[in-house]
This record gives C-alpha cells, sequence and structure tokens, in this order.
C-alpha cells in the first residue's frame, strides 16, 4: 500500500466502510480487508494493523459484536456482525458523507 | 458508563488472559490465511509466511493498539505501570530511599509549618459564627495611639447609642485568683466581665446559668462560673456544684454556672465573675478595659465603624476634657488575635516552600541521571510499541508514586516537627489556637505532594519524550549529553540560587536575633529569681497591711543564705506587664489628658535598683523614710530627666501623674536612674518614673532577689518564707529573669532557629546536587578525560576543567540568588532588629560560604577525574 492511499484512511472512514461491509452480514477481519480491496477496485487497501485497533475499537464503543465459529476453511475465526446501535450509526455517518461528499461533488462540477 | 460496558470492561480486567489468547488466535488466523493465499499463489510456505508478516507490519504493535482500543486500557494500563513501576523502584532502592527521604523531609516540613498556620490563621474561632466577633478599642490618635483600651463610662455609652451591635461587652484581661481550699491554695486564672459577655460569644453554660444584669453591680457580685477543666479537676466534677460557695482570693462567692468542655476566654482564662464597675469606680480616664461586640446580622464592619465613629463624636462632644480626641476602633476577632502573627507564618511559609523547591530540583536532578541510565529500556520500549505517552505516563506514575510515598512519609514527620515546635514556645498558648490536623491541613499536604511529583517527574519525563529512538539505540547509550547536560545544569543554578535566598534570610535573621538579645536592657539579669505574690484584696484591705506584708516577706528573702539583695517591683521589666499614666511636668504648660504624654510607672520598695543592677545616676534611691504619710518621692529614668532637664539636674524637680485636672499630689524626683527596657527589648517607647511602694501600696509584687549561684536553688526557700507569713497566699511565676527575658524574645528566637534548619537543609540538599551532577559529569566523560590526558592534558588540567564547570554553574546561581535575595528579603523587614535588609557582610558571607561549600562538593569527583587512567578509560565502554 503506497502512502498517499493510507492518508484516505483516516480513522472514521475506515470505520465507516467497516459498518457498511458488515450490514450485509457478520466477516472476520481478513474477509473484510479482503473485500476493501475487492470491492474498491483496489484503489483502496488496510493493513492489519490499521483494521484490527478499528474492529476492537468498535466492538469497545458496542457498535459491533463478535462471536467465534467456524470459517470457510474449518478454522475458528473471530467474527464481527453490526449491532443496532451499530446499525443506527451507519445510518447517521452514512447520510452525514452523502451531504459531505454530494457537496464536494457540486463544487468539483462547478469549478 | 452503561452497564455493558461496564461488563466488558470488567471481563477486560479480570479474563485478561483469556483476552490474550483470543487476540492472540485473531491475528493468527489473519496470517494463516495470507500465508494460504500466498502458497496458492505458488510461493514455497517459507516465503509465503515471510511475506504474510512482512504484509502485516509490526504484530506486536498492532497487539498493543488493539488493548488500548478496548477501551479499558487506561485503566488496565495505569494499574499495570503502577506496578511495573514499583518493580523498577523497589529494584533501585538505594535511589529510591533517598527520593523518598528528601521528599518526606520538604513535605513534612511545609505541611508542619502549613498546620501552624492554619491553626492560627485559617481556622475559625471556636465560637459559633464567630467572623461577626469584633474588638472594640479605642484611639488617641493625638497621642500617637491607634489602639487603646477601654473606660467603663464610654463603654455605658456606646452600649447604649450604637445601632449595629447586638450587644457589647467587657472583659479585665486575664487576672489570678487564689483558690483556696483542702491543701495548698492554687492560682488559677480567670476574667472579670460584663453580664451578657457569654451571649456574644453564643456559648451556652453546660450547667447553671450565665450572670445576670443585678450580679454585674457592686456587693451583688458575690458569684463565679467555673470552666469544665477547673470544675473536674478541683471540684472533681461534682454535678451539684450550682449553688455551692467557693472561696476565691479570700472572698466567698456561690457557683452559678459551668461552661462548657474546651472553653476559655479571654486567652486561657477558665473562671469568670462580674466585672462589677460603676462609672465612679472607673472613670473616663481610666482605661484598661477590653471590649468585644457582635455584630447584627447583615451589618458590615465599616458600618459599625462609620456608626461607632458617630457614637465617639457625640461622647467628645458632651465630655469634651476627658474624651478629647479619642475614637473607637472596630476589628475583627480573628484579625486582632492572629494579627501579630501573619506576617511572621507567610514568611515561615515562603521559606519552607523554598525548601521543598530545592528538594524538587534535587529530585528532579536525580529522575534526569536515572532516565538517561534508563533511555535504552525507554527506547526497546518505544521500539516494541509502546507509544511516546505511554513512556511518559510511566516515568510520571513513578514519580507520583515516590511523591505520594515520600509525601504519607512527610505526614507524619510533619505531626512530630510541629510537637517540637509546640514545646519551642514557652508560653501558653492562647486556647483558641488549634493546631489539630483537618482537611484543609490533609488537602494541603496531598496537594502539596501531587504538585512535587508533576514538578520533578515533568523535567525527565518530557527530557525523555524527545529522546530519539534510532539515535539511542545506536549509540549504544552513552548518549549525547547536550540537552541533558544543559537542563542538569539549569537545575543545579536553579538550587544554588534557591540556597543562597534562603541561607541570606536565615543570616539575617540570626544576626538580628543576636543583635536583640545582645541589646543592653540596662540592667544585669545575671543570678536573678522573680516570683509573684498577689494578695487578696478582700484579705489584705488597708495600705498598712499589704505594704506591711512585702516588707516583711522581702525582708525574709534578703536573709535567705545564698541571697545577696531582695526588693520588689509591681510591673517586672519584659514580663508583658505595664502601667502607663499620663505625666504633669511643674513649670510646664498643663496639658488636657487627651495630650499629656504617658509614662512608665513603676512602683518598687527599697532596694530595688541595687538588687537588679540599675545603675543610679544622681540622687538616691527610696529608703525606709519614704513613707505613706510623709514627702511624695519619685525617682525617674535619665531619658525622662534629659528630655525635660537637658542641663540640669533633675534631682529636686517637682512631677504629678493622672489626668491633669485631678491635681493628683506633686511627688519630688530624688534619684535618676539609668533607662531600662521595659516593655519590649525591641524599642522602649515610654520615659519611666518610679514610685515607693509605701507611698502607692498595690496588692501585687513581683519579689526579686540577687544570689550568689543558681537562682531557681532558693525557690523552694521563698515558697516558705511566704507560707510563713500567711498559710494561704499562693505564690506564682518563678522563674530566673534570664527566662523572663529570653521568653520575651521567643519569636525572634524561633523565627531565627526555623530559618536556620531550613536553611541548612537547602544547602545540603543543594550541596548533594551539586555533587551528583559533577560526580554524573566525570562518569559519562570518562572516555572524552581519558582521550585528553592520552593527548598529554595534565591531571591538574583535568581537575581544573571539571571544578572550573562545577564553580561556573555555582557563580552563575550565586549571582541570581543575590538578585532574587535583594527582591526578596526586603518582605521581612519588619522582622528584622537592628539589621538591614540587605546587609552587604551577611551577603557577602553567604555567597562565599556557599561558593566554598560548592567548592567541595566539586572536589571530590573532579579528584576522581584528575586520578582517571587513560588506558583503562579508553577501553571502558
Amino acid at each position: 500500500m503506497t502512502k498517499q492511499t493510507a492518508d484516505l484512511f483516516k480513522q472514521g472512514t475506515l470505520e465507516l466502510l467497516i459498518l457498511r461491509l458488515l450490514s450485509s452480514g457478520s466477516l472476520n477481519g481478513w474477509d473484510i480487508m479482503q473485500r476493501i480491496q475487492l470491492v474498491s477496485g483496489e484503489v483502496l487497501s488496510v493493513t492489519p494493523g490499521a483494521l484490527y485497533p478499528a474492529l476492537h475499537r468498535l466492538e469497545a464503543r458496542g457498535l459491533i459484536s463478535a462471536l467465534w465459529r467456524q470459517s470457510d476453511n474449518n478454522r475458528k475465526a473471530k467474527f464481527y456482525g453490526l449491532t443496532a446501535r451499530g446499525r443506527k450509526q451507519l445510518e447517521t455517518q452514512r447520510k452525514e458523507w452523502e451531504r459531505f461528499s454530494g457537496a464536494v461533488d457540486l463544487i468539483m462540477r462547478d469549478a | 458508563m452503561d452497564l455493558r460496558s461496564f461488563l466488558r470492561r470488567w471481563r477486560a480486567l479480570t479474563h485478561k488472559k483469556e483476552l490474550e489468547d483470543e487476540l492472540d488466535d485473531e491475528l493468527r488466523f489473519h496470517l494463516d490465511r495470507d500465508v494460504e493465499q500466498n502458497i496458492k499463489l505458488g510461493m514455497t510456505p517459507k516465503d509465503a509466511r515471510n511475506a504474510a508478516l512482512r504484509a502485516f507490519g509490526g504484530v506486536d504493535q498492532s497487539k498493543e493498539e488493539c488493548r488500548d482500543a478496548r477501551g479499558v486500557g487506561p485503566l488496565e494500563n495505569t494499574l499495570r505501570d503502577i506496578s511495573y513501576s514499583v518493580r523498577v523502584l523497589l529494584k533501585s532502592y538505594a535511589f529510591t530511599i533517598v527520593v523518598i527521604l528528601t521528599l518526606a523531609l520538604g513535605i513534612g516540613a511545609n505541611t508542619a509549618i502549613f498546620s501552624f498556620a492554619n491553626g492560627i490563621l485559617l481556622r475559625p474561632l471556636p465560637y459559633p459564627q464567630s467572623d461577626r466577633l469584633a474588638v472594640v478599642d479605642e484611639t488617641a490618635h493625638k497621642r500617637g495611639m491607634d489602639s487603646m483600651s477601654v473606660s467603663y463610662p464610654n463603654f455605658l455609652d456606646w452600649r447604649e447609642q450604637n445601632t449595629v451591635f447586638e450587644d457589647i461587652g467587657l472583659h479585665f484581661g486575664t487576672s489570678r485568683f487564689a483558690l483556696s481550699g483542702a491543701g495548698e491554695p492554687v492560682e488559677i486564672r480567670g476574667s472579670r466581665i460584663t453580664q451578657g459577655l457569654f451571649e456574644i460569644l453564643r456559648v451556652a453554660p453546660h450547667l447553671g446559668r450565665t450572670f445576670t444584669a443585678d450580679e454585674d453591680r457592686p456587693d451583688q457580685d458575690a458569684v463565679v462560673i467555673l470552666g469544665y477543666d477547673l470544675w473536674q479537676k478541683n471540684f472533681g466534677g461534682d454535678p451539684n456544684i450550682i449553688g455551692q460557695k467557693i472561696v476565691l482570693s479570700n472572698r466567698p462567692r456561690t457557683v452559678v454556672g459551668v461552661m462548657p468542655r474546651g472553653f476559655r476566654y479571654p486567652e486561657v482564662s477558665e473562671l469568670w465573675v462580674p466585672l462589677a464597675l460603676t462609672p465612679q469606680m472607673f472613670t473616663r480616664t481610666d482605661h484598661g478595659l477590653n471590649g468585644i461586640a457582635r455584630l447584627k446580622d447583615g451589618v458590615t464592619f465599616a458600618a459599625a465603624q462609620a456608626d461607632m465613629d458617630n457614637v465617639a463624636a457625640r461622647i467628645e462632644q458632651q465630655n469634651p476634657v476627658t474624651n478629647e480626641g479619642l475614637g473607637v476602633k472596630i476589628t475583627s476577632l480573628h484579625e486582632n488575635l492572629a494579627g501579630d502573627y501573619r506576617e511572621a507564618l507567610l514568611i515561615l511559609l515562603g521559606v519552607v516552600g523554598c525548601v521543598l523547591l530545592v528538594a524538587c530540583v534535587n529530585v528532579a536532578n536525580l529522575m534526569l541521571a536515572r532516565a538517561t541510565a534508563r533511555q535504552k529500556e525507554f527506547a526497546l520500549r518505544a521500539a516494541l510499541g509502546a507509544s511516546r505517552w505511554r513512556i511518559v505516563r510511566q516515568l510520571l506514575i513513578e514519580s507520583l508514586l515516590l511523591a505520594v510515598v515520600g509525601g504519607a512519609l512527610g505526614f507524619a514527620l510533619s505531626l512530630l516537627a510541629l510537637h517540637l515546635l509546640l514545646n519551642a514556645i514557652p508560653i501558653q498558648l492562647p486556647f483558641w489556637m488549634d493546631f489539630g490536623i483537618d482537611l484543609r491541613v490533609l488537602g494541603f499536604t496531598l496537594g502539596i505532594t501531587l504538585l512535587t511529583g508533576l514538578i520533578f517527574g515533568a523535567v525527565p519525563a518530557l527530557q525523555t519524550s524527545r529522546v530519539d529512538l534510532n539515535d539511542t539505540l545506536k549509540e549504544g547509550g552513552r548518549g549525547s549529553t547536550g540537552f541533558r547536560g544543559r537542563s542538569r545544569s539549569l537545575l543545579v543554578v536553579t538550587e544554588i540560587a534557591l540556597s543562597l535566598v534562603l541561607l541570606v534570610c536565615a543570616g539575617l535573621m540570626i544576626q538580628s536575633f543576636l543583635r536583640l538579645r545582645s541589646v543592653n536592657i540596662g540592667l544585669d539579669t545575671n543570678n536573678v529569681l522573680t516570683a509573684t505574690v498577689l494578695l487578696p484584696r478582700a484579705k489584705y484591705s488597708t495600705p498598712e497591711q499589704r505594704s506591711g506584708f512585702f516588707k516583711q516577706f522581702v525582708e525574709r528573702v534578703r536573709n535567705i543564705p545564698g541571697v545577696q539583695a531582695a526588693s520588689a517591683t509591681g510591673t517586672l521589666p519584659l514580663s508583658g506587664s505595664n502601667w502607663g499614666r499620663s505625666l504633669t511636668i511643674e513649670g510646664y504648660p498643663v496639658l488636657s489628658v487627651g495630650q499629656a504624654p504617658m509614662i512608665q510607672h513603676t512602683v518598687v520598695t527599697p532596694g530595688y535598683f541595687r538588687t537588679m543592677g540599675i545603675a543610679l545616676l544622681a540622687g538616691r534611691d527610696f529608703n525606709d523614710a519614704d513613707i505613706t504619710d510623709g514627702p511624695k518621692v519619685t525617682i525617674v529614668d535619665e531619658r525622662l530627666a534629659r528630655h525635660y532637664w537637658p542641663n540640669e539636674s533633675a534631682v529636686g524637680k517637682r512631677i504629678r501623674f493622672g489626668p491633669p485636672e485631678d491635681n493628683e499630689p506633686w511627688h519630688t524626683i530624688v534619684g535618676v536612674v539609668r533607662s531600662v527596657r521595659h516593655q519590649r527589648m525591641q524599642e522602649d517607647t515610654r520615659e519611666s518614673v518610679y514610685l515607693p511602694h509605701m507611698q502607692i501600696p498595690i496588692n501585687g509584687l513581683t519579689v526579686v532577689a540577687r544570689t550568689t549561684s543558681d537562682p531557681l536553688d532558693v525557690t523552694p526557700a521563698i515558697r516558705n518564707e511566704v507560707k510563713q507569713l500567711d498559710r494561704d497566699q499562693p505564690i506564682s511565676e518563678i522563674a530566673t529573669m534570664e527566662d523572663v527575658v529570653a521568653e520575651s524574645i521567643w519569636q525572634p528566637r524561633l523565627y531565627a532557629t526555623l530559618f536556620a534548619v531550613f536553611a541548612g537543609g537547602a544547602l545540603i540538599l543543594a550541596l548533594i546536587g551539586i555533587y551528583g551532577v559533577m560526580a554524573f559529569l566525570v562518569q559519562t566523560r570518562t572516555h572524552e578525560i581519558g582521550v585528553r590526558m592520552a593527548l598529554g592534558a595534565t591531571a591538574r588540567d583535568v581537575f581544573k576543567l571539571i571544578v572550573g564547570r562545577g564553580m561556573k554553574l555555582t557563580v552563575v546561581g550565586v549571582v541570581i540568588g543575590i538578585g532574587g535575595a535583594i527582591a526578596l528579603t526586603r518582605l521581612m523587614h519588619s522582622l528584622l532588629f537592628n539589621t538591614s535588609a540587605t546587609d552587604p557582610f551577611i551577603f557577602i558571607a553567604i555567597s562565599v560560604l556557599l561558593s566554598v561549600a560548592a567548592f567541595l562538593a566539586c572536589y571530590i569527583p573532579a579528584r576522581r577525574a584528575a586520578r582517571v587512567d587513560p588506558l583503562i578509560a579508553l577501553r571502558y565502554e
């Protein structure tokens, strides 16, 4: 991962992405990392060093909860899922993000 | 914190191991998936693993961040830091002990002085709503007196005319009463008070009642109220004491009340009788009573003062002769009681605060040295993922731990110090001074403990936080001394400067005290015993009885073996008692009482001047021919004689005393004696006259006896002589004249001692500081010294290098210290006697002393440096 992409990943953005990914079902850390890379078309990437602390932070804030269960490769893995509070938080943050990016969009188009 | 997050945190604390395992599993799972994928992409297992690890980044760092993210981090980390700190501190126990002791002494001294100041300045007086209590004094600005005791008729007018007080009361200070009964008569300190005084203080009796208005009249005043301790001690706490008769100074009185435990007023009185005065007995020109009042709710002191100004003006208008220029002054009771001590206490607090600062600097110095030695440890921890803040916090926790242990020990020490301090005070302290530990003292100790921890902890913590991790690890711990060297030098300079200020203050106080002690007070204090006898007026009602008793008594004392001379006086010099009267000189214009000069009026028996060693300069002493009916005679002191008869002899001139319009008889001056410091050693403002006891037969005299050996040896004989004359007569205040004089200057003595102790402590700390820095310098620069010597530097050069560096710091510190001292000693001007606050001798002597001491502190490390063997030094890594 280059330094430029890392800078895009401010803590809040990463957390928003995690919440978004988890809204369609629970995932483990490794899956989340793959998804981010996959979904963003390899533009965005995240290191485990950033991802796991972010997951633990979200868990500590009660936005996601964790469960140990079998993964596809038959090993036990820690799966994270959205809590009710996490869902609400995702809604608010998504709206904010849309407002923000909409505004940036407008400016970019007009200018 | 909601319940769920609380439970999670709780679990994090209690199931630490489990959570750690989970974290390990989680991250291992991630790595394993990466490895699997890499193998799928065609790598060998070994390459796959290495690539996965590389992609992961710092595993330990991630873990640390995850732990932080858990939210329990702060609490759990703090606990872990504390237990780590304890281990680290226990490991270097020598360092720990030195630091804790240094802090304990600093904090202990501060707590002791603070408890002292708290007991006098901060604690409210032990009466309900004591902030509403006011002292009411008279003033006579025309006579240069901004506070004068109260006259009875004025008080009656105040009571009637004022609109601002709930009530005003009077007391007559503390007097002595002889309580006779079974066994030896005992002397009790008590006070004559007006009816209503206890109501003003809002203290209700424990038993019985207070005085009625009727009892505050002559002939109806045969009643008494007892203090709780007196009741317990002398009457066995008899619950039926009310209504019983006791004999006080030969007069029977009925007990009407017992005051509650712990109540004493004024000062140490524990027995009260009605004042029972009339305006005829105590006229407008007789001042000697003390006024106390309680302000009505909502009335300010300023409003009370304004109202009483009007009242005083009205009284002056109605009594233009007696009350000329008399005013009233209202002060808060607490202010009035504590005012004398305020300045000295604040200065002492400042001084002891400086000592603590020096202690902090020293500890900071030690911490810096240690932090330097621990650089590698910190660098390693940083490399393992500890954040900078985490390391700084670790250091701060160590500092706070040291401070808290030091503070606890200091608190224990302060109790001891306070005990010693109170023992050093020779007088019975007024009961309102309470030096017990209260929340304020505890808060103060806790506050300065945490503050010191932060002060001496901040320096090394900040310094460490700037350390560049890579450099440190690369340099192998030898470290760049640049910043560290500078900050340690700064600390040494601070220490030297602070110590200099303290030493100068102490030097000034000691010089001042020595000068005060060697003041020529005008009499010879060696081998003089003093003892006071107060005859009860009820038994010794006629002048003949009183003069007869004392004549016989002095005669008997004179005949005791070992007594060379004996006499008696009404007011012993420097004992705190004095009697001022107005003076009128024959041939000078007669002044009004408001303008006539006040002189010290002392009643003595013949032989007083010879006994006390007061030189007779002209004329004669009193003798047995100066009797009641004979011509009135007086002896004046040299100041009065020189003042009024500068060019001729005062002997044969006539003067009289008391309010000029009273036309008391003229007294002929028969002698002139050397002036004596009567009121204070510091100064004697009043000119003095002496009168023969035969002509002024007062009922209380202090017998003085000059002895050939230790004066206290004749004490039993003197007691016996009193008993022979009157077996009910107590004798009190037996002390040598030297003790009386020493006691009169106990405050300057105590301050000088405390200053010396504190400054000495600061000096020792500063020297340890310099020594530590120089020794450290030598140790860290051994390599460099070795190179220098290998290149031809002699041992002498090296010695000069080290000492030169130490002395440079010393000189800078001394110069700054002198500047600080010049600015600060001015504040203690009022505590100094005959000593300038910028006395150049003290300044120079202290600077030299400090420099020499600092030189010695540098000498040992410098010698060690000079002995460095270049070969060993160069190999030494």
